[in-house]
């Protein structure tokens, strides 16, 4: 279920059986403040995107510490998710995950046609040109937590000639 | 052979269920007695879900117990049976049961099934609360999941110790005294990896006591599962009375029976669907006293209004209700 | 099996006579419309609903249509890894089911784990073993796929919730069961128009959530469909949208033109726990609806009356006047 994680940089990670508050956060985002784990033990890392080795040292982590752990993730929008989403296939339960996405950002839309995950840093509602098939795509409200990603389909083909 | 379960009236709570025999008494300990179940046809019974419990009818009475089985396919239904010498009467009656006697059971019912995506099982028992932990060991097992199990019990009354040890292996830890299964609580609760799920049967003092510890502990809610016998179905109500004011008919419904069975029953049938409290179908207007709202259509501001009801599962609050029927 | 009532002079042919017409009145809104299963339905045309499932005329057909549709593309088969048990836990549900409703053509035996499982409908023989994938000459699901003309889903409980966990969905009604494999029942149901302020959605998961291992319900959900396309998936989207536009104008709009019923079968697995949807597409031309008096008046009004946003989420806007119209002969 978890994926196979790389073995993180020596002295980078928390001590193994780690139970307090993981902080991790993408791009330039502040740390965020502590909420109601006053107390807790913390461990922050930073990351410039939430790309494989990213996501894989947040797992090599996570593999290592015990329940009772908390995650907090900050970011862009489309990071966030990819490590939420790494983090729920680690067995974690949305209760013991804080999600603190940055308003704007970039997002993913997953092309329905193709599969072509595009990255856009445009918003639900507009349409995205899909790198894969060239489709224009109706950037849906239609997120998958599995995904990281917004459903985006045709936006034309009913009109097209 | 006794035909004793036999005479008795249907218990609202084993209708529709199954008829069975007693196949097999095995004494566990001196309170503690295993039943089996077949079907006199030797048919296969139905299938369950690791941790189900079994409604069995006994005399005018009902009690719910754990199946120990993992579920798959069954043959026989197995519970254990605690004697409870100054209860309702149920466990002394189950204690009675001879190889032969039939009896009427409820299908199978679920309230504490496994977490299908746990990474590991942590399963905590007290006393005669090991039965469905037994369950969900042996589909762990069939299912090749991980999972422990903390058993307490007194020295010399455990039930089930050796298929449990038998089961389990290393991954069974005994516990016959308090200092020593809070030790091994604390242990256990703080070196779980992630994604393991944390089920709990025994005594309600016992149970509250690992689930405060465990939250205490960073657990949330989501990882906690303890054993609600009796949750899944709603309780069979007290008798009460209806004035069907359009027809000026008054109507006795009386505790098992529903509403819209008692109306049925009478000739007065109305429109329904799901007989469940959710499609909204059964809908009828109240004109006076309060109705115990049971069903999961109307809103809390329709409720709180008292003027509408859904009579599939709803009953009464007050001895009688006035209906617009 | 044939229950045809007199249309003029003619006796109706099955496509309509088991037709599950979804209309008991000339408005149609949302509903959690659930009831128990398996009860005879009498319309103005026949029957349906006398058994769990249906094999009608198109068996064949519409089976080696679903293995193309998989052979394309076989994202529309998931089976997230938690929910194997699930998977067995449908076919050793459904084949004796099956077997026992259709036993001219069908037979299912079991000894503990060795099955099995005759389909003269397929000049199928197959002896099999519980749990064992390998024993399948297919994955299981994508055999039980092949056996059954219902589209599947089962939905894992957990944390209070239901989760569309596997499935394999190759006639979806203008979805993508690729992207929403893994969702919650409620996100699923997200671009639903108005369910959600009337809390329909909300209600039908908590009826789900409390069924009980070997209780079977269904329901009913409609659309419209021009041609008699299965595969109206989103990932196909591109390929048949154009006829929403241009339908309308068709002389041939009564013929290519079909009310889409969907026959939902919602079933909780009596091992695993989950929660088996099954859904059976039932496709009948306005030409055919038209041949059954009080059908063709009802859907007319019922196309005539639907409020706009229902209209346009069904994705029949661009042409129910149209089909009003020739159904009410306005």
């Amino acid at each position: 279920m978890c994926p196979i994680a790389m073995a993180p940089a020596a002295g980078t990670g928390p001590e193994a059986g780690f139970r307090g508050v993981i902080r991790v956060t993408f791009g330039t985002a502040a740390v965020p403040a502590a909420e109601g784990d006053a107390g807790m033990a913390g461990h922050d890392a930073r990351f410039d995107a939430a790309d494989r080795e990213a996501l894989a040292s947040l797992i090599a982590v996570l593999e290592q510490a015990r329940v009772g752990v908390r995650l907090v993730l900050a970011g862009p929008p489309a990071d966030v998710a990819a490590a939420a989403a790494a983090a729920a296939a680690c067995g974690l339960l949305e209760e013991e995950v804080t999600l603190l996405a940055n308003e704007s950002g970039r997002r993913l839309v997953f092309c329905a046609h193709c599969r072509t995950a595009n990255t856009t840093v445009q918003g639900v509602g507009s349409e995205v040109d899909c790198e894969g098939c060239a489709t224009t795509l109706a950037f849906s409200g239609h997120f998958s937590r599995r995904i990281g990603g917004y459903l985006g389909f045709a936006a034309h083909a009913e009109e097209a000639a | 052979m006794t035909a004793t379960a036999l005479q008795a009236k249907v218990h609202p709570a084993v209708e529709g269920g199954l008829l069975l025999e007693v196949a097999d008494l095995s004494v566990q300990t001196a309170s503690v007695t295993s039943i089996t179940f077949t079907d006199p046809a030797g048919t296969a019974l139905p299938g369950y879900v690791p941790g189900s419990h079994l409604v069995v009818q006994y005399g005018d009475g009902a009690n719910a117990y754990s199946l120990t089985g993992s579920g798959r396919h069954p043959s026989e239904y197995t519970i254990s049976v605690l004697r409870v010498d100054d209860g309702a009467g149920g466990s002394l009656a189950m204690h009675r049961l001879a190889v032969g006697d039939l009896v009427r059971v409820s299908h199978p019912r679920s309230a504490f099934a496994p977490v299908a995506t746990a990474r590991h099982h942590l399963l905590i028992a007290a006393g005669i609360g090991i039965t469905p932990m037994l369950s969900h060991a042996r589909a762990a097992a069939e299912r090749d999941s991980e999972a422990t199990l903390v058993y307490v019990y007194r020295p010399g009354q455990g039930a089930h110790v050796q298929e449990a040890r038998e089961l389990l292996g290393p991954a069974l830890a005994e516990c016959t005294d308090r200092g020593s299964f809070q030790e091994e609580l604390t242990r256990r609760l703080t070196d779980q990896k992630l994604g393991t799920h944390l089920y709990v049967c025994g005594p309600a003092a016992f149970m509250d006591t690992v689930l405060a510890r465990a939250r205490e502990l960073g657990w949330p809610q989501g990882r906690l599962h303890s054993e609600p016998f009796g949750a899944a179905e709603l309780d069979q109500g007290e008798p009460f009375t209806v004035n069907l004011a359009r027809s000026g008919v008054t109507l006795e419904v009386p505790a098992g029976v529903s509403l819209l069975e008692a109306l049925e029953n009478a000739g007065k049938g109305v429109p329904n669907m799901c007989r469940k409290g959710v499609c909204g179908e059964c809908y009828l207007p109240v004109l006076r006293g309060a109705p115990l709202h049971r069903d999961l259509y109307l809103s809390e501001q329709e409720k709180s209004a008292n003027t509408t009801m859904m009579c599939c599962v709803s009953r009464s609050l007050d001895q009688e209700l006035e209906l617009d029927l | 099996m044939s229950s045809g009532v007199i249309d003029g002079t003619a006796v109706l042919p099955e496509r309509i006579s088991r037709f599950p017409f979804p209309f008991p009145s000339d408005s149609y809104r949302y509903s959690t419309n659930v009831e128990p299963a398996l009860k005879t339905v009498v319309t103005e045309a026949g029957a349906w609903g006398g058994r769990l499932l249906d094999i009608d005329e198109h068996y064949r057909h519409e089976l080696t249509e679903r293995d193309a549709v998989l052979t394309r593309d076989p994202t529309r088969l998931q089976v997230l890894p938690h929910m194997r048990p699930a998977v067995w836990d449908a076919i050793s549900t459904l084949l004796p089911i099956m077997a026992a409703e259709h036993p001219d053509a069908m037979s299912f035996d079991r000894d503990g784990n060795a099955c099995r499982w005759q389909n003269t409908l397929q000049d199928l023989d197959l002896e099999f073993t519980l749990g064992d994938d390998g024993s399948l000459p297919v994955e299981p699901l994508r055999f039980l796929g092949s056996q059954i003309q219902d589209d599947i889903a089962l939905l894992d409980q957990r944390e209070g919730a239901l989760w569309l966990d596997a499935g394999l969905v190759t006639f979806a009604a203008d979805w993508s069961f690729g992207f929403d494999v893994g969702m919650k029942f409620l996100e699923v149901h997200g671009p639903v128009p108005r369910v959600h302020q009337e809390q329909i959605i909300t209600r039908a998961q908590q009826f789900l959530l409390r069924l009980q291992p070997g209780e079977k319900y269904r329901r009913a959900n409609w659309t419209m469909t021009v041609d008699r396309r299965l595969d109206t998936s989103t990932e196909t989207y591109p390929q048949w949208a154009r006829d929403r536009a241009t339908v309308a104008g068709d002389p041939a709009l009564p013929d290519r033109l079909h009310l889409r019923v969907e026959v939902q079968h919602l079933i909780r697995l009596p091992h695993s726990g989950a929660v088996l949807f099954l859904v059976r597409t039932h496709l009948l031309s306005l030409s055919d609806i038209a041949r059954v008096p009080a059908w063709r008046e009802r859907l007319g009004r019922v196309l005539a009356e639907l409020p706009e946003d229902m209209a346009e989420y069904k994705g029949i806007s661009r042409y129910r006047s149209a089909a009003s119209a020739w159904l009410l002969g306005t």
